[in-house]
């Protein structure tokens, strides 16, 4: 059985780490995450996630020529 | 006599360098919309010809990166409905938002986060994100991995703000579900014999 707290947090995490709450929201959240494992626990999990799908998804290469050939497309479409 | 350039030709080239910073920024985001490098460098090139040809619109001093994500991603739906790719799935929405935590650790795992993102392959991810529907991805890639805020994102989907909140939402619920589907699919494939 979850308690209340834990699933308002749960409710309010994704905006949470959108920094999208408002400040009394912050407090609440903070204040729980600090003494509940549970809630901290998942709190990481879902951070690193963020980060880690962002650093994924932004690590491919960019071509090296990319601007050069969008200036080349813009020139010869002059 | 001198050859000088005009006014306003000399803004237009101003205006271009100052757009060519963002390519990088816009082929992360064309690659990660169309799922194909090649596709992704077309969206850049048509993107800044666009651009170039309205360049007059611009106000400056506005946000010349989300201006130009707008121009991407008019190129990217007209490719997409050229290429007729669109989406099949409707995204369930039943699941907790921990689904994946409580997926990759079974329920009992209380140890490092190391262990359970090690279960999520770089692969995994990226084809993770080319299955969530095209209306959530858009979402997703604008905010969580182009950086845009909400209102930004709004704008350049040309939605109402509380429409990019929920595609959002359900985009972050289908990429869990997606990622959950891959790493189980990586742990089965890698047992003896």
């Amino acid at each position: 059985m979850i308690a209340e707290p834990c699933k308002g947090v749960e409710h309010r995490l994704q905006a949470y780490l959108d920094r999208s709450l408002t400040v009394d929201e912050v407090a609440m959240i903070e204040v729980h995450l600090g003494e509940c494992d549970y809630c901290r626990q998942r709190y990481h999990f879902e951070a690193q996630l963020r980060d880690t799908v962002k650093t994924v998804c932004c690590g491919d290469p960019v071509p090296g020529d990319l601007v050069d050939r969008v200036r080349l497309a813009i020139r010869q479409s002059a | 006599m001198p050859n000088t350039p005009s006014v306003e030709a000399t803004e237009r080239a101003e205006f271009e360098e100052d757009a060519l910073a963002y390519a990088d920024q816009l082929y992360r985001i064309a690659l990660r919309l169309s799922g194909s490098s090649q596709m992704a460098e077309e969206l850049v090139q048509e993107t800044y010809l666009r651009a170039l040809r309205s360049w007059r619109t611009y106000r400056a001093g506005t946000n010349l990166a989300a201006w130009l994500a707008t121009i991407l991603r008019n190129a990217y739906l007209d490719e997409a409905r050229r290429r007729s790719r669109r989406p099949v799935t409707e995204p369930l929405d039943d699941e907790s938002d921990y689904f994946l935590y409580d997926q990759l650790s079974g329920g009992r795992f209380e140890g490092p986060q190391e262990a359970l993102m090690s279960k999520l392959t770089n692969d995994a991810i990226l084809r993770s994100l080319e299955e969530v529907p095209e209306h959530f991805r858009e979402a997703v890639v604008l905010v969580d991995i182009g950086d845009f805020s909400y209102q930004e994102a709004a704008d350049i989907l040309d939605v109402p703000i509380g429409t990019v909140m929920s595609r959002l939402h359900r985009g972050r619920r289908q990429l869990k579900r997606a990622l959950a589907a891959h790493a189980l699919d990586g742990e089965e494939g890698t047992g003896p014999g």
